[in-house]
């Protein structure tokens, strides 16, 4: 089998399960679930066999619709950095797909679940193999939908469906910018392809337009969840908690910060300018805000979108790679902490709240050893898998300028705080609910998917263990960095203050809160404070606002517009036309032989005028 | 004493004014049948004429025509009259309005 045959077989299983799911299995929740999980099986199996066949990379492309002379194709570009989230999205996707066996199996739209998992593969994958903007354009609305979908899984709930409906609206307004952006890029380039893309814009650099590259960038705003768009991750929290880890910490909301990867060179150096302090501002932002939430899954969502700042941060101060690094190790261990939070929720019978859990070490220790080694990770303390890439990214932002490394230094700071408070509170202590006292160890099915996440979050972060073919982008990235000038200075000093903000962080969260703390201290103490974190900024009164006072009034005056001029002038008023004619017209249909004589007569007297030429 | 066309003209008029005041004024269908009758014989009457003043054939074959097709009309026309008195009791033109209704 080619490689390309390989990727196609990857691309399409899924699309077959989520088929096979759809149309015969949808009340056959246990087969629904094998299926997709041998989907994503396959899925792995795929990738590795098309990146051991890739050779120096997979090009290939299909016409898909041609319209005149504008052409859309849909192809594969396979190379260095799509073969490295491949494997990531392939890896952790079974991961998370065995996981759900354990976590959904007494749910009854299990097949609906499994499905949607299945169609959310399938998009996921197109975005990562697609070779032009236009493909992206498809799969990245594609994965929109299946996040709806499973966001709103449990959709008899007020708050599952309000939340899959405020994730896709949000999500479209960064996309209108994104497909302005890619109609821009048409005109302006000719083509939509990548390597073409690349090569015009390498033989001739003033092409680049900031313009285009900002409008793009709108695409990766709503995915990834930036400012001003990230109001929608919290809230899809209230999917099932698989999903969380999937879509919304280790592949999706990544999907944004790849994309940025995939088209760099169409960057001009002020919106990587721009997209760096947005990055690094959202970190700091989410970081302060995962202190004003008491469900454990809201915390790690404000994380994810920390995190994310990060690599927006690592993206926009010039190296991808790094960038990509930390997607890659973040994957991992934010899979893993929302996993370990799923068998946790799961264990304490669906209860979220951390102040109503605590005890946890005692009565699920190995899920309670993988969480807390994925909080390591997380943390970046030295040796496990996110010191590695963190640190990457302070280093770069040590040695472009300080604010931005002040900023992410306190971002980590941060971080080490609020996942402090979380374990000293989940972990230790007394059980502070019922649902907590009772609390008991996750099966195999979901404990697996833990251990193995758990290796990979430590060991994620040595390059040299990784096969040859993946993340050479990586090396490149770190290579430059190595070349700078005071690197070797700045490293020490990355690694002895990020090392100090973990350790730092974790301990005054356990001097402040307490172990295993039945109340929020900060709550307690300084009322206004919490309530200030809580309140987030205000993002979603101000959105609430607007869309209540300023969008819904506009929308009715074009309501008034729509009903007046559109519905009773031009739409009723030309059927009213044609009523009144039909009206007279039946008139002259009375049923009777006799008045249908007359008719005759006055038709012919009619013709007999006209014949004669009197009238 | 020879008869002028104006005579024949005269009588075919009237059997046509005849006729057509029957189809117009008559209820039954029957009798307005008998009316059309009268109204193409009227026709055939004065083709005729027009055809013996002229000295030509044309008025006579044309007749022949006419004949035939009212035949063939007729025997067409009486068996919908029958059927339709089968099905409804009536052939009076007032009771089969249906298709106004």
């Amino acid at each position: 089998m080619t490689a390309t045959q390989s990727l196609l077989f990857a691309l399409l299983t899924p699309l077959a399960s989520a088929a096979l799911i759809a149309f015969f299995l949808r009340r056959r929740g246990a087969l629904a679930s094998y299926v997709s999980v041998a989907a994503a099986a396959a899925i792995f199996v795929f990738t590795v066999l098309a990146i051991r066949g890739m050779g120096e990379g997979v090009v290939a492309s299909w016409d898909w619709l041609t319209f005149g002379n504008f052409n859309v194709s849909m192809g594969f570009l396979f190379d260095g950095t799509s073969a490295t989230m491949l494997t990531m999205v392939a890896f952790v996707g079974f991961l998370i797909h065995v996981f759900s066996l354990g976590y959904m199996a007494d749910d009854k739209a299990r097949a609906r679940f499994f499905g949607g998992l299945s169609i959310f593969m399938f998009s996921m994958l197109g975005i990562i193999l697609a070779d032009n903007l236009i493909m992206i354009f498809i799969f990245w609305e594609l994965v929109g939908f299946s996040s709806y979908m499973l966001i709103g899984h449990y959709l008899d709930t007020e708050e599952a469906a309000a939340a899959a409906k405020k994730a896709f609206i949000v999500n479209r307004i960064g996309d209108l910018g994104f497909l302005v952006g890619i109609v821009y890029a048409y005109w302006h380039f000719g083509t939509t392809n990548l390597s073409e893309m690349q090569g015009i814009v390498a033989a001739n650099s003033e092409l680049i337009s900031a313009t285009i590259a900002a409008l793009l960038a709108c695409g990766f705003i709503g995915k990834s969840a930036q400012f001003p768009l990230h109001v929608w991750l919290p809230d899809a929290m209230a999917g099932p908690t698989p999903v969380s880890a999937l879509i919304h910490a280790a592949t999706m909301v990544a999907a944004g910060v790849y994309f940025l990867i995939r088209i760099t060179f169409l960057f001009p150096e002020s919106i990587l300018c721009g997209i760096a302090i947005l990055g690094t501002s959202v970190a700091v932002y989410a970081g302060f805000c995962a202190y004003g939430q008491n469900d454990i899954k809201k915390i790690l969502a404000y994380s994810t979108l920390s995190q994310l700042g990060y690599m927006a941060a690592a993206f926009g101060l010039g190296y991808p790679g790094i960038a990509l690094f930390h997607l890659i190790t973040h994957a991992f261990f934010k899979a893993l902490l929302f996993l370990g939070a799923g068998s946790i929720i799961h264990g304490c019978h669906h209860e979220q709240d951390i102040f109503k859990m605590g005890g946890i070490f005692k009565k699920m220790p190995v899920t309670s050893i993988t969480f807390l080694l994925g909080v390591l990770a997380l943390c970046g303390v030295y040796g496990f898998s996110g010191y590695f890439s963190k640190d990457a990214i302070l280093i770069a932002a040590g040695l472009q300028g300080n604010v931005l490394f002040t900023l992410l230094t306190i971002g980590a700071l941060l971080t080490a705080g609020y996942m402090g408070r979380l374990v000293w509170i989940v972990f230790f202590g007394k059980p502070k609910s019922e649902a907590a006292e009772h609390a008991h160890e996750s099966g195999v099915a979901m404990l697996l998917p833990l251990i193995i996440l758990a290796v990979l979050s430590v060991a994620g972060g040595y390059l040299s263990l990784w096969p040859e073919q993946l993340g050479q982008i990586i090396r490149d990235s770190k290579d430059d960095l190595h070349h700078l000038a005071g690197y070797d200075a700045m490293h020490f000093r990355v690694a002895i203050l990020g090392s100090f903000a973990a350790i730092f962080g974790l301990l005054c969260s356990l001097l402040f809160y307490g172990w295993g703390a039945s109340e929020d201290r900060l709550e307690k103490k300084a009322g206004p404070v919490y309530g200030f974190l809580k309140a987030r900024l205000w993002f979603d009164e101000i959105y609430g606002y607007y869309v209540a006072k300023i969008q819904q009034r506009l929308a009715n005056l074009l309501s008034v517009l729509d009903i007046f001029l559109i519905k009773g002038v031009l739409v009723r008023g030309s059927a009213g036309v044609v009523g009144i004619f039909s009206m007279a017209s039946k008139s002259l249909h009375v049923g009777n032989i006799h008045g249908y004589v007359y008719w005759f007569l006055i038709g012919m007297i009619f013709f007999w005028v006209v014949a004669t030429g009197l009238f | 004493m020879t008869i002028g066309l104006n005579a024949f003209l005269l009588v075919s008029g009237l059997l046509f004014a005849i006729g057509l005041l029957g189809v117009i004024l008559r209820r039954n269908t029957l009798v307005i049948y008998m009316s059309l009758e009268l109204m193409l014989n009227a026709v055939n009457i004065a083709l005729v004429a027009f055809s013996r003043y002229n000295g030509t054939m044309d008025g006579n074959i044309f007749v022949f025509f006419i004949i035939t097709v009212a035949a063939a009309e007729v025997a067409v026309g009486l068996a919908i009259i029958v059927a339709l008195f089968r099905r409804r009791q009536s052939v009076m033109v007032d009771q089969l309005n249906a298709l106004s209704r």
